[in-house]
């Protein structure tokens, strides 16, 4: 058997029934997809299979011989983030990390599909499969749709640094 | 002031979009073994018999561990300030909760572990479980605990109990007494990333523990006194976790791991499935919460009785000190100067309930603010303004006898009316915090004050 993963060719040796998610992180050391449920449940073991995204832990490898694999380490450097990527890091949609992911490759897949702004019902149909247990989905949602507006880079609707006031408590004794 | 009100990158951020943060089970070490547990099927039972010998010839298995492999193997999380230890890592004898770890394998594969499990041979005695806290002190209750029913350990006493002020004297002069009863559930903190932890035994004769927890220098505690080595020959590698919500706080894997790694010689990593982070790992407690307030109809708390049974699951772990807590927040952010709260740890065969965000005190303060405005309701008042006249001020004392400095429920309250578009009296918008006087200092009220300026 062989996947293209990441762009790199790569010869599977493994049993044709492993679960994909086992091959890319046992066999090839690529360990972004993580093992959440091993169910189908929780989203974050997802990747783009041929440019769609699958649970890699409910795929057995066999089924998928001769496909293009993208996972999350494939989209983008720390030095050349993807527009999701970028959009994710600026507006802490990571907060522990371990669902992103999942979560990264699976907008990526909506906003390449949609090839123009994704709205808030599309991003919650498109990520409802998808857990995450730390930030509540709000900065994931903004994340996404700002990054399928291009609105990535220096935000102005924050201040950049901490110099203005910050706000009080009306009465407070500080 | 750089930092404060900035928007400053995580220190982590870049790995965590970029799939390069390494979480324990992305560590990758040659010859790494798979752990697997038996795990008890039964709510409470003895074990009657127990033989691995079969199970150890397995093809691909390297060790198994039970309790007579733990140098010390009944431990406690609060055994430093003198609560005795009670929780066993392999249950020895007896299984108090469904799940719980009796044997662990080490071997080449997930697969062949699970068979190792499934192969060691144990027999059990069922025994009558107890679920329901309300019935743990009746007399014919299943006893589960070596010391009943009940953690007995507050000093004298066998529960956290606050006294302040005269209580009859409250509830003989109240014009209303008000009722209400709290049932707060279990909650599992469900991190994304289950239980994991990589334990690799080092030339040097070191262990590296490569760990999930959320305390480490807490857990390298644990594992060195189950272990009893000292603390140089563990080395541990952490800070990166896949959420934790206080799940993370007990050990959960490193322990069993480091004893698996020196019997074998050989790294191994134990990674629990969903099922086990659901059956088997901590929950937050679920608490049952009686509270009584003796009120005047004018709006006056002048007095509470309170009583409060928390679950703590087949063992003690932190539930004393989450106790503790919840005795300590049981008037909420109020002024009530007449209290008698009575708070237990009771045992159950549940799983052990530990640590979850606010371990204690969410329980006490939804309790206490859900029968805040029941109060309100049953005499008639505003419940913004019950809990305005009733907050804390400068001056004002809590239940455990604190001197309130900068007491912050008055601008909290002002401030949270103000965003949901309450509109309050003059009266109430013009409150602070400063030291009651006037109306607000009634005299069931004025004993504290005196009694602070004579303590200061």
């Amino acid at each position: 058997m062989k996947l293209t993963v990441n762009g790199i060719e790569q010869e599977i040796f493994s049993p044709p029934l492993t679960p994909l998610l086992h091959v890319l992180r046992d066999e090839l050391d690529v360990t972004s997809p993580k093992a959440g449920c091993q169910q189908g449940g929780c989203g974050t073991c997802t990747v783009l299979i041929d440019g769609e995204p699958r649970r890699s832990c409910l795929t057995a490898v066999a089924a998928v011989d001769g496909s293009e694999i993208t996972t999350l380490e494939g989209l983008g450097e720390p030095e050349q983030l993807s527009p999701v990527q970028a959009a994710f890091h600026e507006r802490y949609a990571a907060q522990c990390g371990f669902c992103t992911p999942g979560m990264v490759v699976a907008a990526t897949a909506l906003i390449e599909r949609k090839g123009g702004p994704v709205e808030r019902d599309e991003v919650l149909e498109a990520l409802g499969g998808h857990y995450c247990r730390c930030t509540g989905y709000v900065k994931i949602v903004d994340a996404v749709m700002a990054a399928s507006r291009g609105q990535t880079g220096a935000r102005e609707d924050e201040p950049e640094t901490g110099e203005e006031a910050p706000v009080m408590i009306p009465g407070s004794p500080a | 002031m750089k930092a404060v009100g900035a928007r400053l990158p995580r220190y982590d951020g870049l790995g965590h979009v970029t799939g390069r943060t390494q979480f324990v089970d992305d560590v990758r070490v040659g010859r790494t073994l798979w752990v697997k547990a038996l795990r008890s099927p039964h709510h409470h039972a003895a074990i009657t018999s127990m033989e691995t010998s079969k199970a150890e010839k397995l093809k691909g298995v390297h060790a198994i561990v039970t309790c007579a492999d733990v140098p010390k193997n009944v431990y406690g999380h609060l055994e430093a300030l003198g609560v005795p230890a009670d929780e066993p890592l392999l249950a020895d004898g007896e299984v108090r909760y469904k799940g719980q770890p009796i044997a662990a394998v080490a071997a080449e594969s997930e697969e062949a572990a699970r068979a190792a499990v499934e192969a060691i041979e144990i027999s059990f005695e069922e025994r009558e479980p107890l679920f329901d806290i309300r019935k743990a002190l009746d007399g014919e209750a299943p006893q589960i605990h070596q010391w009943g029913n009940v953690y007995p350990h507050y000093g004298p006493y066998n529960h956290r109990r606050v006294r302040k002020g005269d209580i009859e004297w409250a509830f003989e002069n109240a014009d209303a007494i008000v009722e209400g009863v709290y049932r707060p559930q279990a909650i599992e903190q469900m991190p994304m990333e289950t239980q994991v932890a990589l334990a690799v035994p080092e030339a040097s004769g070191r262990l590296t523990i490569y760990s999930c927890t959320q305390a480490m220098y807490f857990s390298m505690g644990v594992v060195a006194a189950h272990l009893q080595v000292p603390l140089n020959k563990l080395k541990f590698i952490g800070g990166t976790v896949g959420g934790g919500f206080g799940g993370k706080v007990d050990t959960a894997a490193d322990t069993v791991c480091a004893l698996l790694a020196l019997k074998s010689r050989r790294p191994v990593k134990w990674r629990w499935t969903r099922e086990e982070e659901f059956l088997a790992s901590s929950t937050r407690a679920p608490w049952h919460i009686e509270i009584a307030d003796a009120v005047t109809n004018d709006g006056w708390i002048l007095g509470r009785r309170m009583l409060t049974l928390h679950d703590s699951g087949a063992y003690s772990r932190f539930s004393p000190y989450g106790v503790t807590k919840h005795a300590f927040h049981h008037t909420g952010a109020y002024t009530i100067p007449n209290l008698r709260f009575d708070g237990f740890v009771v045992y159950t065969n549940r799983v052990p309930t530990t640590a979850m965000r606010g371990f204690g005190v969410t329980s006490v303060s939804f309790a206490v603010e859900t029968h805040l405005t029941r109060v309100a309701h049953a005499i008639g008042m505003d419940p913004w303004q019950l809990r305005l006249k009733n907050a804390n001020r400068i001056g004002d004392t809590s239940g455990n006898g604190v001197a309130m400095k900068d007491p912050s429920t008055v601008p909290v309250t002002l401030a949270a009316a103000e965003r949901v578009g309450v509109e309050l009296p003059a009266e109430f918008r013009q409150m602070t915090p400063e030291p009651r006087s006037g109306d607000l200092l009634p005299e069931h009220l004025r004993e504290q004050q005196r009694l602070n300026g004579e303590d200061s």
